[in-house]
């Protein structure tokens, strides 16, 4: 029988458009910043997408401006991401002094509201520096939570115990038993931070605290093409179908890279 | 003849990943008051049989083919298979501990299903473990709070409480003693209607209670053959990790036969003091005491076995050995030198010297780990062996305990029990401990593979390794020097076939040797 195996599928088309994401202004049709016919012109033959407020040809700008967005927030999740894991094992694994200190500091950051948390960030550093700032604090102890309270359960297993009792170090247990066994729940959570960064990113950019016109970016045509709707409404839909295909395909891939590690597929 | 209730007809079931068999096509018919026993070989797909049967395959694993009829309606997968077997199925599995929620009280777990008054729940959730020899104050306990045989049996009384139509037991005795175990055996044939499927590796089991067998042993991928089969001389013992190394870690291979009465060879050569335990006091976490005063001479060599009703302590006892909870009273000497009681202040030759082969073959390997790597892992620690000759010495000793080389590249999951647990006795030796502290090694093993593990250890301890375990399998007591009896928190000697009915009476002043 042939089944469609998403596991194999969604990795393969996130790292795909990633990559495209990535590679961005040299696969543009057009120059991305040059007018090139009547604002708003509807879909074409020479523009598939048509034109934006300036008449410049919208297929070529949002080939090209995903890469600045995507790039802030893989930056921004894998921040958040390795801290977290760190502070996570650091405090599931001696959960009576480091656990309490870490506890606390991730209270102490939840604390306070994310998106507040951002604005502030954004009027003080540059727009990428606080996307990736407020991604960790923000999500680094929503990581370290999750990973610290299942190692509460692994803790306990029999293989940790062995490894112990073979005379394995603390280091090495934690690095080669504890974290592999807890690689799936990381992977899951790996995709809910790409997923958060991404919006993050994307808010502070159409608030205007990111990329400035007349750059190319997804999150700035969201912002520029709105009046327009009516118009061209391909010129608002690519960016956000876009936006929207990237969060889907990134918690798929997490989700199937953490079977693939936890021997499941 | 009985009515007919269940029929399975051409049940098949396959790896996802490469399309390999798991379970070939299998044919089952079960009357009304009918008990049929599967039996086959470790890895033949039992535990299989009875998920596919259920529809709860694990992830990774499908039905190819097969029908299964319930009273002549065909059950189909998905919705109806799922209320089919709410409706009509009790299932115990293999790793009862694990399904236990660890935070319900006995009583909630046996009496979930239970309509009525909270008095009403109480007194029948007491029947139920009454029939089944557990005691009235076991209701109010967790379920993390339970030894092996008790959570086994727990999970037996959540199954019998529904009266279910179809019930599915996979190995409901293997933590067992004889006399519980004919609770079981009663409790099963107290059934007046309905049909229970049996997996079970246990000969008593299947001579007490089954009106027939379906035997699943045809040898498949991964698989040893379900007979009985010689371990060359040349992969056991020294020969794991002879690779240049002159460490005297290493021993010498013994060419000896392996069919040599249980004693003999161990009564020759010199029979050094290899761990000596003087008056442990083992406790529960809350302080009760499991075991006082236990003293234990493991002479190289040398085969103790710790048998007693389950939920005596014969598991803490092990894991105060080897360091996992300390006791609170009592001193271990290992080589005669002091060896301290938490694990985590010996250092690396002394944790080398003890290992312990845990009870649940589930949570013993790390799920991320691949069985070759987990095998070899202790060789790259305690014995600094490079990367090739310690993937060398990983196959041979799961060659040595029955494991085909091509289960090296799986990880546990898509393991059978059986084969889980002699992987990780395999890494427990290779550890290449002195004293090996085994925890019902057996348990999971259909009778050709217990007996190709236990052929193993009796010439691992002709080289001079010492055992204790803790078993319910007379097959390991019968290979035991001495077998020690565990009751009213004392150990005391049994006699040779393992019954201390008669003699602990007597025994019991004088305290174990």
């Amino acid at each position: 029988m042939t089944r469609i195996r998403w596991g194999t599928v969604a990795p393969v088309a996130a790292v795909t458009v990633v990559g495209l994401a990535l590679l961005g202004r040299r696969l543009a049709p057009h120059d991305p910043e040059q007018p090139l016919a009547v604002p708003w012109s509807a879909p074409s033959g020479r523009l598939p997408l048509g034109a934006d407020a300036l008449g410049r040809d919208v297929l070529s700008r949002v080939v090209a401006g995903g890469a600045n967005l995507l790039g802030v927030a893989l930056a921004a999740a894998a921040a958040a991401l390795m801290i977290g894991v760190a502070l996570g094992l650091l405090a599931g694994w001696w959960p009576t002094r480091a656990g309490r200190v870490v506890h606390w500091l991730g209270d102490l950051l939840l604390a306070v509201p994310a998106l507040i948390l951002a604005l502030v960030l954004a009027v003080a550093l540059p727009g990428a520096a606080a996307v990736v700032v407020a991604s960790v604090l923000s999500g680094a102890p929503l990581t370290a939570r999750v990973v610290a309270a299942q190692c509460g359960t692994v803790r306990d297993s029999g293989y940790l115990h062995a490894a112990v009792e073979r005379g394995e170090g603390g280091p090495a247990v934690v690095v080669r038993e504890l974290l592999p066994a807890l690689s799936g729940l990381v992977a899951a959570d790996a995709g809910l931070r790409l997923i958060t960064a991404l919006q993050l990113a994307t808010m502070l950019a159409v608030l205007g605290f990111g990329p400035q016109p007349p750059d190319a970016d997804w999150a700035l045509m969201l912002s520029e093409n709105l009046p327009g709707a009516a118009l061209n409404p391909a010129a608002l839909l690519a960016p956000a179908v876009l936006l929207a295909l990237c969060a889907l395909l990134f918690a798929a891939a997490a989700r199937a890279a953490g079977r693939r590690l936890e021997g499941v597929a | 003849m009985s009515r007919e209730l269940l029929v399975v007809t051409g049940l098949t079931v396959r790896r996802a990943a490469h399309g390999e068999v798991v379970l070939p096509a299998t044919d089952l018919r079960l009357g009304s008051g009918e008990v049929v026993a599967v039996t086959g070989a470790s890895g033949s797909g039992k535990s299989s049989l009875l998920h596919a049967l259920l529809d709860t395959l694990p992830t990774g694993l499908y039905r190819a083919a097969g029908t299964v009829r319930w009273r002549g309606q065909p059950v189909l997968q998905g919705r109806s298979a799922r209320r089919w077997r709410r409706a009509r199925c009790g299932y115990v599995g293999q790793d009862p501990a694990l399904a236990l929620n660890p935070l319900w009280s006995v009583e909630r777990l046996v009496g979930e299903q239970f309509t009525g008054s909270r008095m009403d729940r109480g007194r029948q959730v007491r029947e139920v473990l009454d029939l089944l020899g557990l005691p009235d104050e076991l209701a109010r306990r967790r379920g993390s709070d339970l030894s092996g045989g008790q959570a086994q049996r727990v999970a037996l009384a959540r199954a019998l409480a529904t009266q279910p139509d179809v019930l599915l037991l996979d190995e409901p005795t293997s933590a067992l003693d004889e006399s519980t175990r004919r609770r079981v055996v009663e409790a099963v044939r107290a059934r007046r209607d309905g049909c229970t499927l049996l997996v079970t590796h246990d000969p008593y089991l299947v001579s007490a209670l089954a009106d027939r067998v379906v035997d699943l042993t045809s040898p498949l991928a991964g698989t040893t053959p379900g007979v009985r089969r010689p371990v060359a001389p040349t992969s056991t013992t020294g020969g794991f990790v002879a690779t240049g190394r002159t460490s005297a870690a290493v021993r010498p291979a013994d060419p000896g036969p392996a069919d040599q009465p249980p004693d003999a060879g161990a009564g020759s050569g010199d029979r050094t003091l290899r761990l000596a335990v003087r008056g442990l006091r083992v406790t529960r976490p809350d302080g009760a005491p499991l075991v006082e005063n236990v003293h234990l001479d493991l002479t190289s060599g040398s085969w103790i076995a710790v048998i007693g009703p389950s939920g005596s302590g014969k598991t803490s006892l092990l894991h105060a050995i080897v360091g996992r909870r300390p006791a609170g009273h009592g001193q271990l000497l290992l080589g005669g030198r002091p060896l301290p009681a938490d694990v985590r202040q010996r250092d690396r030759d002394q944790r080398r010297a003890v290992q312990l082969v845990g009870q649940h073959p589930a949570g013993e390997l790390n799920p991320a780990h691949r069985v070759g790597n987990a095998v070899a892992r202790p060789l790259a620690v305690l014995h600094g062996l490079g990367r090739r000759d310690r993937t060398g010495a990983a196959l041979r000793l799961l060659d040595a305990v029955g494991l085909a080389a091509e289960l090296a590249r799986r990880r546990p999951r898509a393991l059978s029990g059986g084969q889980r647990q002699r992987v990780a006795l395999a890494r427990a030796l290779a550890a290449q401990p002195d004293v090996l502290l085994l925890d019902e090694p057996t348990s999971a093993l259909d009778p050709a593979s217990a007996g190709t593990v236990l052929d193993l250890l009796e010439r691992l301890r002709a080289d001079g390794l010492a055992i204790l375990s803790v078993t319910h399998d007379p097959a390991v007591a019968a290979r035991a020097d001495q077998v020690l009896h565990l009751r009213d928190h004392q150990l005391v000697a049994a006699d040779a076939n393992g019954s201390p009915t008669d003699t602990d009476n007597r025994m019991e002043e004088s305290g174990a040797r």
